[in-house]
C-alpha cells in the first residue's frame, strides 16, 4: 500500500520534472547538439557552401588546420590573449571588490559604476575604444597632448592592437567584481573579529582568510572567463586600424596579432564558403576549450582551499 | 608614535576613497570620449594642434545620426528581436531551475552536469551550423527565430533561479498539493512570484544578451532586418567611404541608451538580486 503510493510519488516526480525541463530539452537538442552532430559530420567532409556533390574525406581538413602555421599562429594568440584577458580582469575585479569589501562611504555607488561598463554591447565598447584610442581624432591623444604628457599623437590601435582590445577587459571587469564581492559575502565576520583580537594585520587577514575562501570563486571565474575570451570575435574587426573599405566588416583582416581563431574560422566560413574547413577550425578550438577546462580542473585541485575532503 | 586605531581607519578609508574615485574617473575616460566626440565637428576632430572641447556643442550630430541610417526602423528590429527572445529565456530557465531545484530523479545530477557543461561549447560551434541549416531549409531571414533561440534558457541563469528555488520551503507547494492544485498552478501562482528579483535579473540579462548580441543577428538576418548591432558595427560613413566619428559616436549613444536607462533604473533590485540568489550555494 505505503509501497505503491511511493511508487507513485516518484513517477509524479519524474513526470514534473520532464514537464519542466522540456523547453531545456528542446533547445538543447535543437541548438546545441544538432548543430554540433551536423557540424561534426560536415568537418569530415570537403563540403564547401554551393557544392551540391562532396565526399568524406576523413581527417583532411584538421591536418590543414594543424599543419597551417598562419592558423596555428591564431591558436596560441588566442591562447596569450585569452590568458592576458583573464588575468587582467580578475586581478581588476578583485582589487576593486577588496577595496568595496567593508565601510567605505558611496559603496553601493561605486560599486553600480565600476560594473556599468560591463553591462554595455561589445559593439559599442569596440567603437568607443576605438575611437577612443584613434591616432588622429582620438580623445586620448588630444588630452594626453595638450597635458603635455606626448610630443606626438600616438597610433595606439596600429602600434598596439593586442593592448587596445586587452583595455576592454580592463574596462569590462565588471562581472569580476560581482562574482567576488558575492565571494567575498560569504566569508563570516566572525572569522575577521577573532583574526583582528588575535593580532593579525591586514596583510595577514589577507593571506590567511580572505584569499582562501575567496579562491573557489576566482578559480571559478578564471575558467570561466579563458572558455569566454578564447571565443573573442568582433572586437579585433571593429578596433582593426586598417581602413575600412564599404559596408562589409569582413573585408579586411584584423592584423596578425589579433586574427583570432574565432575571426578565421568565420572568414574561412562565411568570406571564402570553405564550410568544412572552417567548421573543422572551430571543432578544433572546441577541443582546445575542452582540454585546457580539464587541465586547470585538475591543477585547481591544488590551489583552491577546500574545508572538507570531498566525498568519493 | 603608535596612531590611534579609529584615526588608522580613518586615513585607509580616506585612502580607499581616493583610489576608488581615481579609479571611477579612468573608467569615466572612454564614456566622456564618447559624449565629447560626439558634439564636434569633423574639422575639430582632425585639427592639430589638436582641440579637448567642441568650441559649439553640435547637437545637429545626433539629428544626422538618427537620419542618416533610419535609426528608428532599426531600432524597432532590435527591439522586435530582443523582446522575442528575452520571454522564452526567462520562462525556459525558469522552468528549469524549478526542475532541478525540486523534483529529485537519479539521473538528475547528471542532467545538470550537461546544462553546465553547454558553457564549454563556443557559441560559433553551434551557430555557424545552424545558420548553414536555416538557410537550406529556408527560414534564414525571421525573426520568430528568436523565440525559438531563448527556449533552452541559459546555464547561468538555469543556476541562478535553481538556488532562488531552493531557497522556498517545501511546505509551500505541499499545503497547495494537497488541496488539488495542478503543477502549473503550483508554479505560477505561489513559485513564479516567488522569485522575482530572479526574474529581473534573468529579465534584464536575457535583454542585454540579445541586445548586444551580433553574431546571430548578422547570420541569420539580412539587409533590412537585420538590428542595430550588426547596423552599427559597421560605423557612419559619408560617400567617400569615411568614417565619420562624431556622427557614429551620437549613434552608439542611442543604441546604449535603453541598457543604461534599465540598468540605472533597476540596477539596486539587479546588483542586489545577482549577490544574494546566484553566487552562494
Amino acid at each position: 500500500m505505503a509501497q505503491a503510493r511511493l511508487g507513485r510519488m516518484k513517477a509524479e516526480n519524474r513526470k514534473s520534472f520532464y514537464i519542466f525541463l522540456a523547453p531545456w530539452i528542446i533547445g538543447f537538442l535543437i541548438f546545441s547538439l544538432l548543430p554540433i552532430g551536423w557540424g561534426l559530420v560536415t568537418s569530415l567532409t570537403n563540403r564547401m557552401a554551393f557544392s551540391v556533390k562532396w565526399k568524406f574525406n576523413g581527417l583532411a581538413n584538421y591536418r590543414e588546420v594543424l599543419t597551417n602555421p598562419e592558423v596555428l599562429y591564431g591558436f596560441m594568440i588566442t591562447f596569450v590573449y585569452a590568458l592576458l584577458h583573464t588575468t587582467l580582469a580578475i586581478v581588476t575585479g578583485l582589487l576593486i571588490a577588496l577595496l568595496l569589501e567593508r565601510r567605505v562611504p558611496g559603496r553601493g555607488i561605486f560599486r553600480t559604476i565600476l560594473y556599468f561598463p560591463y553591462m554595455l554591447p561589445l559593439v559599442a565598447v569596440g567603437w568607443i575604444f576605438k575611437v577612443f584610442l584613434d591616432r588622429d581624432t582620438g580623445f586620448l591623444n588630444e588630452v594626453l597632448v595638450k597635458l603635455g604628457m606626448l610630443k606626438e599623437p600616438i597610433a595606439w590601435l596600429q602600434m598596439f592592437p593586442l593592448q587596445s582590445i586587452l583595455a576592454l577587459a580592463f574596462w569590462q571587469a565588471g562581472w569580476s567584481l560581482v562574482i567576488f564581492l558575492g565571494g567575498l559575502a560569504t566569508i563570516p565576520d566572525e572569522l575577521y573579529e577573532v583574526a583582528t583580537i588575535d593580532g593579525a594585520r591586514y596583510g595577514r587577514r589577507l593571506r590567511h582568510i580572505t584569499m582562501p575562501l575567496l579562491s573557489p570563486f576566482i578559480f571559478f571565474q578564471f575558467v570561466a572567463s579563458m572558455i569566454y575570451a578564447m571565443q573573442t570575435f568582433i572586437q579585433p574587426y571593429i578596433m582593426s586600424p586598417k581602413p575600412r573599405r564599404g559596408e562589409n566588416l569582413f573585408m579586411e583582416t584584423p592584423p596578425r596579432e589579433t586574427f583570432f581563431v574565432m575571426a578565421q574560422a568565420y572568414q574561412q566560413v562565411i568570406t571564402a564558403h570553405k564550410f568544412a574547413y572552417g567548421i573543422a577550425m572551430l571543432w578544433t578550438l572546441f577541443v582546445v576549450i575542452l582540454v585546457i577546462t580539464v587541465i586547470f580542473i585538475r591543477l585547481g585541485g591544488f590551489v583552491v582551499y577546500t574545508e572538507v575532503e570531498e566525498k568519493r | 608614535m603608535p596612531m590611534h586605531q579609529s584615526q588608522r581607519l580613518r586615513l585607509v578609508t580616506a585612502g580607499k576613497l581616493v583610489v576608488l574615485i581615481l579609479l571611477v574617473a579612468i573608467f569615466f575616460l572612454p564614456l566622456v570620449s564618447m559624449l565629447i566626440t560626439s558634439l564636434k565637428t569633423m574639422e575639430e576632430l582632425f585639427k592639430i594642434p589638436p582641440v579637448v572641447f567642441p568650441r559649439v556643442a553640435q547637437w545637429g550630430n545626433y539629428a544626422t545620426a538618427w537620419t542618416m541610417v533610419r535609426f528608428g526602423h532599426f531600432l524597432i528590429n532590435s527591439l522586435i528581436i530582443s523582446f522575442f527572445y528575452t520571454f522564452p529565456c526567462i520562462l525556459g530557465s525558469c522552468f528549469a531551475g524549478y526542475a532541478f531545484s525540486r523534483f529529485h530523479v537519479r539521473e538528475k545530477n547528471g542532467i545538470f552536469m550537461v546544462v553546465l557543461s553547454t558553457l564549454m561549447i563556443p557559441q560559433m560551434v553551434t551557430i555557424i551550423p545552424m545558420y548553414i541549416i536555416v538557410s537550406k531549409i529556408g527560414l534564414a531571414d525571421k525573426m520568430w527565430l528568436w523565440l525559438l533561440f531563448g527556449i533552452s534558457g541559459t546555464p547561468f541563469l538555469i543556476f541562478l533561479f535553481r538556488q532562488y528555488f531552493s531557497t522556498i520551503p517545501v511546505s509551500f507547494e505541499e499545503s497547495a498539493r494537497l488541496d488539488g492544485a495542478g503543477r502549473f498552478r503550483i508554479f505560477f501562482a505561489i513559485m513564479f512570484p516567488l522569485v522575482q528579483t530572479a526574474v529581473i535579473v534573468a529579465g534584464i540579462f536575457a535583454f542585454q544578451w540579445s541586445w548586444a548580441d551580433y553574431l546571430q543577428p548578422v547570420l541569420f538576418l539580412k539587409g533590412e532586418k537585420v538590428t542595430l548591432a550588426v547596423k552599427l558595427a559597421i560605423g557612419y560613413t559619408d560617400q567617400k567611404e569615411n568614417v565619420l566619428h562624431n556622427i557614429g559616436m551620437a549613434g552608439l549613444l542611442y543604441y546604449t541608451l535603453p541598457i543604461i536607462i534599465i540598468f540605472f533604473g533597476l540596477q539596486r533590485r539587479f546588483i542586489a538580486g545577482l549577490l544574494s540568489g546566484g553566487l552562494k550555494g
